[in-house]
């Protein structure tokens, strides 16, 4: 009896001792269990497209979170197959959290045979100082059945500003205007003024903290930031941008994405697509959180200002001598910090982070029941994978190096 | 709309003193064709306005045109009779049929009515809209009663009206039961319904008391229902008297159960009007993981007195002999009401929770006073104003979140023939 009790404490003691950091913890690849309705699922799954909302029950690592709700996620991942999930803690018990987290995201990995696009690039990000969401990866069942394999993704909120932002004399920095950039299907943007009436700025800028404040309090300084890019020659440009939006921060996450070739980001084929934009709290200033990278790792010659004239406030940046050589320097510190060989490693960072991570996923990858590609294909995503950090690193340090106006170290530029 | 409909109702009293003729087009009470002693005819009109104002606001429209409805209700020999009945929209176009049925009522002991009409449950909803004591209705008549369907029942009375009964077999669940929400496709029967409902009345207390005594009057009944109710988000649900849901549809899956107790008094001038309503749906198969939940339940009741104050006696129809085209007051009459009507599940197992799902349903209900005037300043008119206040259990789902109480005026100038 008291060893059983001492086993319940100690189990107990365990159970409350898990974190966040746990769920997030790149090593390991978890297990999640969804309870819901087999009608509720069979409907979400016909219904994949819409965002309605079913109960469920979901269980990590022993501790059961009851009264969540789940519902569809995504764009163009959006399947009725093997369904992305966003999963709310707070849906039907207000204020309800798990792990303190009021919601994460179970990405269903469907447009990427590789599994670790974005997780490897999120992890490259914040190895950058990036802001970027914490991910990992698990086994879902629901109803006790294998669903497949999925990334789970932090959500960006307020939990996930503060681990960000940080505090300032005891503020937690997580009070500030946050929205989710919504891609217009058919109406790419590229910072191009849209006038001043902030309806055009609503569709884009989906609000996610302080939705009940005025249109003018949300989208105001979002149409002065754009106008301003737009009317501002480029001499006068720093003066009027820097109070409004943290350049250097900008600067990095833009050249985060282009060493990691993203497709689909700030500078995306089709506009600007896949971020969250968060106005510092108590403050003009605006900042880039990155979301959504599984377009990354697009090709090993990616340009290092691929499209960067096509995007106003990019190509106004660039224009700009110092911000021009700011660009490029934090770009070759990416490659550099991408290339380090670490302690106990035989390879650069990117490599060893993609193989270890393409390794945590292998068996469930290939154990994948819903999964919409063929293991063969996965196997080939993995070799590609592998192929891309060490020539695509030496090719943005050459072009940087070029670039800065250096002379390029020895096989560096072929 | 108002003025032409006040000319028709003084015009109807003046042609009712002017009545003579029994056949052909005659006021007898009302607009009537007679065609001798084996049919007529009865033309019936029914039109309300409301206005109305809410504390807090709560975007509710100032006016609402709530009744509109135009009928035909006749006598075919001495055997059957029957009614017609069709609502109108503001813009003056058809909408719903409301009462469609022909009585066959020969022997008062056993009749049988046939058509769409209301289902034999709940006092207050069997009486009409424009014959109820207070603007509203109860929520529990409104929210838990099934009213209109088409079906059948068999009905009668015995010992000169002291027991009175009816029992009948229904379509679906009612226009207040039917489904709203889109259905699942799982291949099984979707229909809700049929449904099966009875009830009886009895002036208890008549035997036992003499011809005069005021108890005399008291009348006391049960009612029961019982459906087939198909899965989904099938629940009946809790609406505020201004179509706020405080208590939105859960999944259910089996039978939904009524059972309801009345009690009607109305001694002298006054009256005295209760009931207690419960329903219970099954919930088969809806847990997480496909597991059965307790039934969910709506539970409700009030209480109500009127007083005519101008001394008219409520029991019969309210006499205009003091109209105020007669130089009287007509007749004026205060009332006040307590009702209440709350969502949950029959287990109270661990802790409560909104989703549609829960084992333990977190409760919520709408506890209502209705404070009132009915002026009756002549024959078929009747000016009604009425004082609410609404005071919702859980802060989350109210019409306004965050607060509770709600404050809500509302007259009504109805006419009726």
């Amino acid at each position: 009896m008291a060893l059983s009790m001492l086993c319940l404490a100690a189990g107990g003691i365990g159970l409350q001792a898990q974190s966040s950091d746990d769920l997030f913890n790149p090593a390991a690849l978890q297990r999640i269990d969804l309870l819901v309705n087999s009608q509720d699922w069979e409907k979400l799954k016909q219904d994949f497209q819409e965002n309605t909302y079913y109960p469920a029950d979901l269980t990590w690592s022993g501790q059961t979170v009851r009264n969540a709700g789940i519902r569809s996620r995504g764009l163009g991942s959006r399947s009725g197959t093997k369904p992305g999930l966003r999963v709310d803690f707070d849906r039907y018990a207000t204020d309800q959290t798990f792990l303190s987290l009021k919601s994460l995201v179970l990405d269903n990995l469907v447009q990427d045979a590789s599994g670790v696009r974005e997780s490897v690039t999120m992890r490259m990000f914040a190895r950058l100082g990036v802001p970027a969401p914490r991910e990992s990866f698990a086994r879902v069942f629901v109803n006790n059945q294998l669903i497949g394999l999925y990334a789970v993704v932090e959500s960006v909120d307020k939990d996930m500003l503060a681990r960000t932002f940080g505090s300032v004399d005891g503020n937690v920095q997580n009070d500030g205007f946050l929205f989710e950039y919504n891609y217009l299907q058919g109406s790419p943007w590229r910072f191009e003024y849209l006038g001043a009436d902030l309806d055009a700025y609503e569709p884009r800028f989906d609000p996610k903290t302080k939705e009940d404040k005025s249109a003018s309090d949300k989208w105001g300084p979002i149409e002065e930031l754009v106008r301003l890019v737009n009317e501002t020659p480029g001499a006068s440009l720093p003066a009027v941008l820097e109070p409004r939006l943290d350049v250097t921060a900008f600067l990095r996450y833009t050249a985060a994405q282009n060493l990691v070739a993203q497709e689909d980001g700030f500078t995306g084929y089709d506009g600007m697509n896949n971020f969250y934009f968060y106005r510092l709290e108590d403050s003009p200033q605006h900042v880039f959180i990155a979301w959504d990278e599984d377009n990354a790792f697009a090709r090993q010659d990616f340009g290092i200002t691929t499209r960067h004239d096509e995007n106003v406030l990019m190509r106004k940046i660039m224009e700009w001598p110092d911000y021009r050589a700011r660009y490029f320097t934090a770009l070759q510190e990416s490659a550099n910090s991408a290339g380090q060989v670490e302690e106990g490693q035989s390879e650069g960072w990117l490599q060893a982070e993609m193989r270890r991570q393409l390794d945590l996923i292998g068996d469930a990858m290939r154990e994948d029941p819903s999964k919409p590609y063929t293991n063969d294909d996965h196997a080939a995503a993995r070799a590609a994978m592998l192929d891309f950090p060490n020539p695509r690193v030496n090719y943005v340090l050459c072009e940087t190096t070029k670039a800065l106006g250096q002379a390029p170290a020895p096989g560096v530029c072929p | 709309m108002i003025g032409l409909t006040l000319l028709v109702a003084c015009g109807a009293e003046q042609a009712h003193a002017q009545s003579t003729d029994k056949r052909g087009f005659v006021w007898n009470d009302r607009p009537s064709i007679v065609f001798g002693e084996d049919l007529h005819v009865d033309l019936r009109a029914r039109a309300a306005f409301d206005w109305r104002g809410f504390d807090p606001d709560v975007d509710e429209d100032l006016y609402d045109l709530n009744v509109l409805r135009v009928g035909l209700k006749g006598e075919l020999t001495r055997h059957f009779d029957f009614e017609i009945e069709r609502e109108l929209d503001s813009d003056g176009e058809w909408t719903d049929w409301k009462d469609v049925y022909l009585n066959w009522d020969t022997f008062d002991a056993a009749s049988v009515r046939g058509g769409r009409f209301k289902m034999p449950f709940g006092f207050e909803q069997n009486l009409s809209r424009t014959d109820l004591d207070f603007i509203y209705r109860s929520r529990i008549s409104t929210q838990l009663t099934p009213a209109r369907d088409r079906g059948v029942t068999v009905y009668g009375r015995a010992l000169d009206r002291a027991l009175t009964y009816e029992i009948g077999y229904f379509d679906t669940d009612g226009d207040l039961g039917k489904l709203e929400e889109p259905q699942f496709d799982t291949g099984e029967e979707t229909r809700l319904g049929p449904t099966y409902a009875a009830r009886v009345t009895g002036a208890v207390l008549r035997p036992l008391v003499g011809p005069d005594a005021a108890l005399r009057s008291v009348r006391v009944g049960a009612a029961y229902t019982n459906g087939r109710l198909p899965e989904g988000l099938n629940s009946l649900r809790g609406e505020s008297p201004y179509g706020f849901d405080y208590f939105e549809p859960v999944y259910v899956k089996g039978r939904r159960q009524r059972l309801g107790f009345e009690l009607d008094w109305t001694p002298g001038p006054t009256s005295v009007r209760a009931e207690w309503i419960q329903t219970r749906e099954d919930r088969l198969g809806q847990g997480l993981g496909d597991r059965d939940l307790s039934d969910v339940l709506g539970t409700g009741w009030y209480v109500s007195g009127t007083w005519i104050v101008t001394g008219q006696d409520k029991d019969q129809n309210i006499s205009m002999r003091r109209a105020v085209i007669r130089g009287g007051p007509g007749a004026i009459e205060l009332g006040v009401r307590y009702d209440v009507l709350g969502f949950g599940s029959a287990s109270k197992d661990g802790p409560p929770e909104r989703n549609p799902r829960a084992e333990h349903i977190l409760e919520n209900s709408d506890r209502i006073w209705t404070a009132g005037v009915n002026w009756y300043p002549m024959e078929h008119v009747k000016v009604v104003a009425n004082a609410i206040h609404e005071d919702f259990e859980d802060s989350q789902r109210t019409p306004k979140a965050g607060e509770t109480s709600f404050w809500s005026g509302v007259m009504r100038l109805q006419i009726v023939f």
